[in-house]
């Protein structure tokens, strides 16, 4: 027995050194990996911070952010994206500027006059072009007789319409030379209104209003605004380099007149991005200055015990129905059933959960100023309440008005953004239990969504609507029949006659009268549901002062922005 | 040696014992069956996959929850939370009119999940406040947590939060402004313990409790049970699970049983054929392998007129079929080719088998093999595919869950609800890896090589 044992024996200890073996290699393999990935890491970390200057360089004054998408081209005739928008604030400056508390102050304008029938702007003499050229009269003349011009295809001509002409030049029925402006010297700046405009000194910050010098667009050869060397600045900064599709770097402009802005001496756009999941690892890492915050991330944010601050972003969102004819959300009772079966409330507060929504009451958003307060406190809003009852029998009514025996599915058409399909995932089922319709969702990103609520392919859209100036009529005159990006083409004489009252009305208060016709007929009419005014949670490196996020003009200003070391 | 006598060479009376063939003969079938029941791990995914279809046939049954009723109340619940709740009034506007001031900060009424009411006095040098909402005290840090409103106007001392309350304990902050809207140092903050409340409408909208309930304000129910938790809103998990699994395994059996049915057909016609005809077909077959997948899925999904917001189901089963199938063609086209010159075949043809009885009983059942273990491959590779596609939103039209798609809403929020990604996510692995193991089991039991090496 004990010699046919020894063999087993033998394979057991043959079995056991082996493993033992194969150990001590994984235990090799493992101390091996762990160090080359520690030694990697160090590395990485090394060049990681050699090659960019960290959120915030405060030995060589500069700061590093995003972007939200690369601006197309930085022609302030014919910008339309946000991102354009922040760029241009930073290194252009109109006639008339927004301080770092939203007050309008002077730009390239010492002072001015609006009257009832056109207004003066004096231009100041130290205001340079950033190749040392005095800004004139003379390049806001050249610049906007060019965005009305039917050859540069301004897709913002229209904002230019309160001045003489404005309009029929725009339809190629006059030439641009009738346009009514007009240098009467390099100092002086005359202009001519179509009909009296009591907030033109508003629209002049805007960017399509932004100067243009003739000699140096006339040398670009038709390249304007394509790269930074096609480019000549006047504000605050200048576009010192413009990688395509990966960063931009902003320098302060020696030539720019006054002190009170530009206080960094670069911004390093590094990133584009509008993953806001990205921007936040970013901001973790020290990588970047700022970033927005989604509910999810907050208890984060609060166990870090970040500085949270918030601001509404401007923007309105809202059901808009499609009004054209033979639909049936043209049928009044069928979206007075749709308004009543909902709240705002319920879809902010449980279903959307961001912190600095809130749930939209009006076309008029909550921070738009009225004569001597707030617009909504001098003109509330109809109180909406949910009332699911009222609502089944007005879609009865609704049934039979259209002579129908079932209701066909309704098309929500809606972005591709996470905050658009869940809303309209949330709606597809209030109304089913609430009203027994079927909705069906169709996703599409931001330019099919505009093709198709401009074919007019939908029944009901999720879109949004922000400030392009610092006015009540930027949202006001949205439903006018002529307004073209009234896209579900809603058409009331009552409405078009209480917007032609707010487009020139001088007497304030009788303008403002208008505007709260306005929001009770969108309102009664049902013109369109509102779901939420958009804010962003948002935090900022505690070393970054006078940081601003807007609500109208760009969505993101470093201007006024400095650096301030913190004492641990 | 044993004499011989001649009684040793009568013939045996019928049905006396006779040694000869000691086991009961096996069928090709039975002998492969039982060595399927040998192999552990095939055996347990042949249970899984057993279990994952009554899951999706009966489950429904036995769970009959709306895989699309959103429960509001629970958004995002992990499996096994509190549910308990107090019934509270119907929530109606705070009418704030005849509230007494003067002891600073305090929350009016009880905080509830409905609403958490705040009165406070104008703190002395504000310009207006701002209100923020911590679920961390306050450190000497200026980290408030979560600015809730900012009023700048003192006139304004009483703010209602409703938004995404929780039983939880807040700290509220109220911290005054400067005259630029610049937040001053002297803060106020109070501490406020929030309970789960429900009202009596929205407990019977849900069918937790009969309209004729005799229940008072006060009195404590329980919420809906939700045993997987529930979705971003308020859906339960397990129900959508139960109809994801439909859509995964109506594309998961559906199209693997189609396009090898069709692989078959084609394959044995150009094997059997052979010569020119064979070389024309595979070519064609080769030809259908280099088309892309997704392109093709898009192209039937427009050429059908799916309009938006309507299922791509239906398209996706027609592209998986029509794409995939060369290689279940080819797998069948080299056994045909191969039985076809076998001995036996051969044999049989010489003795005058017609070749309709060549195909039925020869060739066919040779082959069943080879199919079944192909289909049990591409079933979990066609679940894949279609949770892959309603990932990326190509699949399902909302509300219809698949698993796929509910995978791709949890990503969302994968850090701070990881229960919505995990579930679906195992789902799929467990059935992918069941079927994958049950084909590996399969194939080890049908392979009549396999036979000598118990």
């Amino acid at each position: 027995m004990a010699v046919t044992d020894t063999p087993i024996d033998s394979e057991e200890s043959f079995a056991r050194s082996a493993g033992k073996q194969l150990a001590i290699y994984a235990l090799y393999a493992l101390v091996l990996l762990a160090s080359l990935i520690y030694v990697f890491s160090l590395v990485a970390g090394r060049t990681g911070s050699g090659t960019s200057g960290g959120a915030v360089d405060v030995a060589n004054n500069s700061v590093t952010t995003t972007l939200r998408q690369e601006p197309p081209q930085l022609d302030a005739g014919r910008s339309t994206d946000a991102s354009s928008f922040v760029v241009l604030a930073h290194v252009m400056e109109g006639l008339l500027a927004y301080d770092d508390n939203m007050q309008l102050i002077p730009g390239m304008a010492e002072r001015w006059e609006v009257r009832e029938d056109g207004a003066t702007f004096w231009i100041r003499d130290e205001a340079l072009w950033s190749n040392g050229d005095s800004v004139t009269a003379h390049d806001f003349e050249f610049a906007w007789k060019r965005v009305v011009d039917p050859d540069t295809a301004s897709e913002y001509a229209f904002i230019l319409y309160p001045i003489l002409n404005a309009e029929a030049i725009t339809q190629g029925e006059l030439p641009k030379e009738m346009l009514g402006v007009q240098a009467v010297d390099d100092q002086t700046l005359e202009v001519q209104f179509a009909q009296p405009t009591p907030y033109f000194d508003k629209l002049v910050a805007f960017n399509t209003y932004l100067p243009l010098q003739q000699e140096f667009y006339e040398s670009t050869d038709g390249r304007y605004g394509a790269d930074a060397e096609y480019m000549i600045y006047n504000g605050p900064y200048v576009v010192e380099e413009w990688i395509h599709g990966a960063s931009m770097l902003w320098r302060k402009n020696p030539t720019y007149w006054g002190d009170h802005k530009g206080f960094l001496d670069e911004i390093n756009a590094a990133y584009i991005t509008t993953d806001i999941n990205a921007k936040l690892n970013l901001f973790k890492d020290g990588q970047i200055a700022e970033t927005q915050l989604l509910a999810p991330m907050l208890p984060e944010a609060m166990e870090k015990r970040w500085q949270i601050d918030r601001v509404m972003d401007g923007t309105v969102f809202f059901l808009e129905f499609n009004h054209r004819e033979g639909r049936i959300t043209d049928n009044w009772h069928f979206r007075r059933a749709m308004q009543l079966a909902q709240s705002s409330d319920e879809l902010v507060y449980k279903v959307l959960k961001e912190a600095a929504y809130l749930p939209a009451v009006s076309l008029f958003p909550v921070w738009i100023q009225g004569l001597n307060d707030i617009f909504r406190t001098e003109y509330p809003p109809i109180e909406h309440k949910l009332n699911v009852q009222l609502a089944r029998e007005h879609l009865e009514m609704a049934r039979q008005e259209l002579g129908l025996e079932e209701f066909p599915p309704i098309v929500f058409l809606t972005g591709d953004t996470p905050i658009s399909i869940l809303s309209s995932e949330y709606y597809q089922e209030l109304y089913k239990q609430n009203l027994g319709l079927e909705i069906r969702i169709d996703v599409q990103n931001f330019k099919q969504r505009l093709a198709k609520m401009t074919s007019g392919e939908f029944d009901v859209v999720v879109a949004g609507w922000g400030p392009d100036y610092d006015d009540p009529l930027t949202f006001g005159d949205f439903f006018a029949s002529w307004n073209l990006n009234n896209r579900g083409r809603y058409n009331s004489p009552e409405m078009d006659a209480q917007v032609r009252i707010a487009q020139a009305e001088l007497d304030p208060k009788k303008r403002l009268d208008a505007f709260g016709e306005i929001q009770r007929i969108v309102y009664e009419d049902v013109t369109l549901i509102p779901m939420y005014e958009r804010g962003w949670a948002f935090v900022v490196d505690p070393r970054l002062k006078g940081f601003k996020r807007r609500s109208v003009g760009p969505e993101v200003d470093f201007n006024f922005a400095y650096i301030e070391e913190v004492e641990d | 040696m044993t004499d011989l006598s001649l009684a040793d060479f009568q013939p045996l009376e019928p049905g006396q014992e006779i040694h000869g063939i000691s086991r009961p003969s096996q069928s090709y079938w039975q002998d492969a069956w039982a060595r399927l029941k040998v192999n552990k791990r095939a055996l347990v995914s042949l249970y899984l996959v057993i279990g994952l279809l009554l899951f999706t046939i009966a489950g429904p049954w036995v769970w009959t929850v709306d895989p699309a009723q959103q429960d509001l109340d629970q958004v995002s619940r992990p499996p096994g939370a509190d549910r308990n709740a107090l019934i509270v009034a119907d929530y109606a506007p705070w009418q704030t009119e005849g509230l007494s001031f003067g002891e600073g900060l305090k929350v009016v009424g009880d905080p509830t999940t409905q609403a958490v009411k705040l009165k406070w006095d104008a703190i002395p040098g504000a310009n207006g406040h701002r209100i923020y909402r911590n679920i961390f005290p306050i450190g000497p840090e200026r980290s408030y947590g979560i600015p809730r409103a900012e009023f700048f106007d003192n006139r304004v001392v009483t703010f209602e939060d409703r938004l995404d309350l929780k039983a939880l304990t807040y700290y509220y902050v109220l911290v005054p402004l400067g005259p630029r809207g610049e937040l001053l140092d002297n803060y106020e903050v109070i501490e406020v313990d929030v309970h789960r409340v429900t009202t009596i409408v929205e407990a019977v909208d849900r069918g937790l409790i009969e309209e004729s309930a005799n229940l008072q304000i006060g009195d404590e129910i329980n919420l809906d049970w939700h045993p997987f938790g529930t979705d971003y809103l308020g859906r339960d998990l397990l129900a959508r699970l139960m109809a994801g699994a439909r859509v995964s395994l109506f594309i998961g059996i559906g199209a693997p049983f189609l396009f090898v049915l069709f692989g078959v057909f084609y394959g044995s016609i150009a094997g059997f054929v052979g010569g020119r005809v064979d070389q024309v077909m595979m070519r064609f077959a080769d030809f259908v392998v280099a088309l892309p997948f997704l392109l093709f899925m898009i192209l039937f999904k427009i050429s059908f007129g799916i309009g938006p917001g309507e299922s791509g189901v239906f398209p996706m089963l027609v592209a998986l079929v029509v794409l995939m199938w060369p290689a279940t063609s080819r797998l069948v086209r080299g056994q045909i080719l191969q039985i076809r010159e076998q001995g036996y075949i051969h044999a049989s043809q010489l003795l005058g088998a017609p070749t309709r009885y060549l195909i039925l009983r020869h060739m066919i059942p040779n082959t069943l093999g080879v199919v079944l273990v192909t289909i049990t491959f591409a079933i979990p590779s066609a679940i894949f595919t279609e949770a892959f596609l309603s990932f990326i939103g190509m699949g399902v039209a909302p509300p219809t869950p698949s698993w796929g798609s509910m995978s791709n809403e949890g990503i969302k929020t994968m850090l701070t609800t990881p229960h919505e990604l995990i579930f679906p996510a195992l789902f799929i692995s467990i059935t992918v890896l069941a079927f994958n193991l049950l084909g590996d089991g399969l194939r080890d039991a049908l392979d009549a090589r396999m036979r000598n090496q118990e």
